[in-house]
């Protein structure tokens, strides 16, 4: 396990680059814990259900436990839907009246290097000594390091899969891959047998494979670097994702409904929720291969009931399989003066991110643990689907970490709609988005 | 006489000061003698400013900054340069128009000839027909968005059922750059423009029988009737209409985000979900507020054109 989250594919030293990052915010003042009386703020998004549907329950257990043993301390939760998380907190950064604590996966949208530059994020490094940090894999540390500093607690680490549907794979008498390895032309081929009229009326009823295209998604990205190549360059001062082999694996995958018909002519589209009822629903089930991020695993395992298998993206030329990954933590917004509340709200962090949280966490809530004696203790020892997805965690690479980087998403993943409409080729649209991207790495 | 000229200009200007005096005093004794309503109104207008014209002007100010979480700072017309340089923004722009341009008369246009065959009806069916037209308009737009994304639906929604029935293929309505705009426009076209049905219904109440008695003894027939009395006095109406629904038009936002998040593309970008988009995911907060001004300026110039046509003939 202790291999998992090796140093990744991008050095995230390389975004130590920017000098202009601010000085711990509060002075050099570390409070005391103990000394604290007040208030703290915590918003999360829904976690796993209680036998009363109540999806907080776990955070309020912790906040109940925490208030009892610090007397005088009073912890409010704000619940804040996942998918407001971002647009919420936004709001709160412009306002200044964010939380003190809130889960952000600093390689998302909901938070930029912009802001940790600005002060937005404290750092953390006055609560976690050397010791404290060894716990943690080192791509999850990293991915919340900056200029040398921390700047939150991860949590939780995500990756990107491929579900086959094992029932759609029997009734083609397709065979998956074996330990769900594979080159692209064996997962063509696969589509090519998934793809078939079931009930001979010249109609095609269920197809191979299917994903979309949409800014802040990267179910697709991982095809992209089948034949290696990135977006950007290591120093993050070109773009890259030009190169004639990125174009090839960009228009390959487009391919696959614009001449090989393997996909529905929704692949490429936004529609997320409709793609993926198309893999899960009981009463679709009209696309055999998906990926996923390792949400889908659990949701596949509960919600809606699915015989299906965990297999990695295809390779290409480059004969590495490739999945992008994010880290989730937890991050503590500026506080204005008082060094012992600072203290307490970094007591509380840590108080919820111990080895035991994150193994409860990861057996409940499908994901992988950012600490490695979480890890050790093997919570998915009983569910070979998560741990086949773990065990692509050494494939994982993370996305650039440009300040701008929204920007260049959707410059790219706009360009990329076009290329899946079968509007512009692959070469012609990279093309334009090199143009936009250029002017936004100046 | 020499004199006489010099006493006149003098007089005016005593009686032009006594007036404006008097004005002064009588804005004052206004307040003085309907104080109570004026206490009335003090709630209200003061959300007004807190909720309205202080965001309004803050936004001004924001516009010729550089925002920063800690301190932001003086931009000039930086923000306003980018505006115009960009292409997103040109684009944005392209996009709203076609829409408004297309939408605004269609809905007013629609809404005076719904309202025209309903006013016509007895008492319980125009009844009928009014809740039958308004009702929609109460209904969220995102709830109304959400069913029309699955309509639009490539594999199972209505319009590609339709279509299939006379052997069409099926259209990626929202997937296309060449259908996703006019699939909103239709969209947008389709959705009955209720709060104009009614503001139709109770202007053409209004007008007097005697002018239709009139025109029916010198023999004109109901459309000429229609055409000549109830279209001309309707003018007022059909202003405030056109000026809302195009002030509503510049600003489509919800179906946007709902449907198509502004692609395939660019396809269905528009100026107020480029704002938001520059604001809440860039977090540039000072190039929002320019484009937000830049949007009020063009709805400013659009209503006052609307105002001076519609208005000519009054």
């Amino acid at each position: 396990m202790k291999r998992m989250w090796k140093k990744s594919m991008l050095s995230l030293a390389s975004l130590g680059l920017a000098a202009s990052v601010l000085a711990a915010c509060n002075g050099d003042e570390v409070g005391s814990a103990d000394e604290f009386k007040g208030k703290i703020t915590i918003w999360d998004g829904p976690r796993w259900p209680d036998k009363d549907d109540n999806k907080f329950h776990w955070l309020e257990a912790k906040i109940k436990e925490y208030e009892e043993a610090h007397e005088g301390v009073e912890i409010e939760l704000v619940q804040v839907p996942w998918a407001e998380m971002g647009d919420k907190l936004g709001v709160a950064i412009a306002g200044k009246s964010w939380p003190d604590i809130a889960p952000v996966d600093i390689s998302g949208s909901a938070v930029s290097i912009d802001h940790i530059e600005q002060g937005v994020i404290e750092p953390l490094d006055d609560f976690f000594d050397k010791d404290a940090k060894a716990d943690f894999y080192e791509n999850a540390l990293d991915a919340y390091t900056y200029d040398g500093k921390m700047y939150g607690i991860p949590n939780s680490i995500t990756l990107h899969s491929m579900l086959l549907n094992l029932d759609l794979f029997e009734e083609a008498g397709v065979t998956p891959p074996e330990g769900g390895e594979w080159t692209y032309d064996e997962f063509l081929d696969a589509a090519k047998k998934l793809t078939f009229d079931r009930d001979g009326d010249g109609k095609i009823d269920v197809h191979g494979f299917s994903t979309y295209i949409m800014p802040g998604y990267y179910e697709a990205w991982p095809f992209f670097y089948k034949n290696g190549g990135s977006p950007l360059n290591e120093d993050m001062t070109e773009f890259t994702f030009d190169t004639p082999e990125v174009v090839q694996a960009i228009q390959d995958l487009a391919d696959l409904k614009l001449t090989e018909k393997v996909a529905p002519e929704t692949h490429g589209g936004i529609d997320v929720g409709g793609t993926f009822q198309a893999w899960a629903n009981e009463e679709q089930r009209t696309v055999a291969m998906q990926p996923w991020a390792t949400w889908a695993i659990g949701a596949a395992q509960g919600k809606y009931p699915t015989n299906f298998a965990v297999a990695n993206y295809p390779t290409g030329d480059s004969d590495k399989a490739v999945t992008i990954g994010g880290v989730g933590g937890w991050v503590m917004f500026h506080q204005d003066k008082d060094a012992n509340k600072k203290a307490a709200a970094a007591d509380f962090m840590k108080f919820i991110s111990t080895d035991k949280e994150q193994y409860h966490m990861a057996q409940n809530y499908g994901i992988f643990p950012a600490r490695i004696s979480a890890a050790e203790m093997d919570p998915f020892k009983d569910n070979p689907e998560m741990t086949r997805a773990m065990e692509m965690s050494e494939q994982v690479v993370m996305l650039p970490r440009h300040p701008e980087w929204r920007k260049i998403d959707e410059a790219i993943q706009t360009q990329l709609q076009l290329v899946f409409n079968g509007e512009k080729t692959a070469k012609d649209a990279m093309a334009d988005a090199k143009k936009a991207v250029d002017e936004l790495l100046k | 006489m020499t004199q006489q000229p010099i006493d006149v200009a003098s007089k005016k200007e005593t009686e032009h000061v006594n007036v404006m005096k008097k004005a002064n005093y009588s804005v004052l004794l206004q307040i003085k003698k309907n104080y109570s309503a004026y206490l009335f109104l003090l709630p209200k207008l003061l959300l007004f400013t807190l909720f309205v014209a202080i965001p309004v002007v803050w936004a001004f100010v924001l516009s010729f900054q550089e925002y920063k979480v800690f301190g932001s700072e003086f931009a000039g017309f930086d923000n306003y340069i980018k505006v115009f340089e960009s292409e997103a923004f040109r684009i944005a722009l392209k996009n709203t128009l076609l829409f408004t341009v297309v939408t605004v008369p269609f809905g007013v246009i629609s809404a005076l000839v719904i309202s025209s065959m309903i006013f016509g009806l007895g008492k319980l069916s125009q009844s009928l027909f009014r809740s039958a037209f308004y009702l929609p308009s109460v209904t969220s737009m995102v709830i109304i968005a959400m069913v029309w994304r699955w309509m639009y639906n490539y594999e199972f929604g209505l319009f590609n059922y339709v279509l299939g029935w006379f052997g069409i293929d099926q259209i990626n309505w929202l997937g296309q750059s060449s259908s996703a705009l006019w699939a909103l426009i239709i969209m947008q076209c389709l959705i009955p423009f209720g709060v104009g049905i009614i503001m139709y219904l109770a202007s053409m109440g209004s007008i007097s029988h005697s002018l239709y008695e009139a025109a029916k003894i010198d023999g004109a027939s109901s459309f000429k009737q229609w055409l000549h009395i109830t279209i001309p006095l309707l003018k007022p109406t059909t202003l405030y209409l056109v000026l809302l629904s195009t002030i509503g038009s510049f600003q489509v936002f919800t179906q946007i985000i709902m449907m198509t998040g502004g692609g395939p593309g660019s396809a269905t970008e528009t100026l107020v979900h480029l704002i938001y988009k520059t604001g809440f995911r860039d977090f540039e907060f000072g190039l929002a507020a320019a484009q937000s001004v830049v949007l009020f300026v063009i709805i400013l110039i659009f209503s006052i054109i609307q105002f001076r046509v519609l208005r000519h003939d009054e």
